[in-house]
């Protein structure tokens, strides 16, 4: 049903709240959640990131003139599917070493085990 | 400001979200894998960005548009992200078109008031509409021309 989408959403930062006192403070001490007050009922999530972060970056090709709206936008949603995908890989990786939590090189194992994320060689 | 494209970073508590969001509960991230997705995430979008480009050169474009984007992924093979994105940005699409009609609405009302009261001055509201219009020059460049 759809409240139950509707419910996790809304209640998402509270969630994050209570997770975040559970676990020893590993998990960095995010402040309290940024105060975006979420169109939970708007259908897909528009974007969590800030577009002008975004902006920043894609100005920063030199080879780049000008960059419409729509562009940055999809940008901007593209970056978080990376993250949670790349997140997710990690993960995976995590798990074979029955950990449960995501260190450094399982992100390094997934970039090297993950033909996509060839362009991260650099970064590891 | 910023030094190198790789140090503009996006805000540590979004990721931080996004990543607990995409995994289930109770799995934890250190400080140090976090930051290199975050750093990987700010490198990701300079390829992507940079791969677009190459597409709007090819189209003989200045400016980056949505399609280069998801051509960019295609070419990255992130195939996987073009139907959620292509589902964003019809979202998106749609809110940014409710937003306009309603500044246009207001502009409409404005314009019938200022035109019962004194129908010189609507003038002057037009002057103010291309103010704002150049903000917004470089999403309009290719779609409607106001006529």
């Amino acid at each position: 049903m759809a409240a139950a989408a509707t419910a996790a959403v809304t209640i998402g930062p509270t969630a994050a709240l209570v997770a975040e006192e559970g676990p020893s403070g590993e998990a960095a001490p995010a402040a309290a959640p940024p105060p975006q007050a979420p169109a939970a009922s708007a259908g897909p999530r528009l974007s969590r990131l800030p577009l002008a972060r975004v902006k920043a970056l894609v100005k920063a090709d030199p080879d780049v003139t000008l960059a419409g709206q729509e562009a940055i936008f999809i940008l901007a949603r593209a970056a978080e599917l990376f993250v949670e995908t790349i997140a997710r890989d990690a993960y995976f990786c995590a798990q074979q070493g029955k950990r449960k939590t995501l260190q450094r090189k399982d992100l390094d194992n997934a970039i090297e085990a993950v033909d996509e994320f060839a362009f991260l060689e650099e970064i590891k | 400001m910023a030094e190198r494209p790789e140090d503009l970073n996006l805000p540590n508590a979004v990721i931080t979200r996004i990543i607990k969001e995409a995994l289930p509960d109770g799995v934890n991230i250190s400080k140090e894998a976090r930051s290199a997705i975050s750093r990987a995430a700010s490198v990701f979008v300079l390829y992507a960005t940079s791969c677009a480009n190459n597409f709007a050169m090819k189209g003989k474009r200045k400016t980056l548009n949505a399609g280069d984007v998801l051509s960019a992924m295609e070419e990255m093979e992130f195939q996987r992200f073009i139907s959620p994105l292509k589902e964003a940005l019809d979202a998106y699409r749609r809110e940014q078109k409710g937003k306009k009609e309603a500044s246009e609405q207001k502009k409409k009302d404005k314009d019938k008031r200022t035109d019962s009261e004194e129908q010189d001055k609507s003038r002057e509201d037009d002057n103010d509409e291309d103010d704002e219009r150049m903000e917004e020059e470089e999403q309009n460049e290719e779609e409607e021309v106001d006529n």
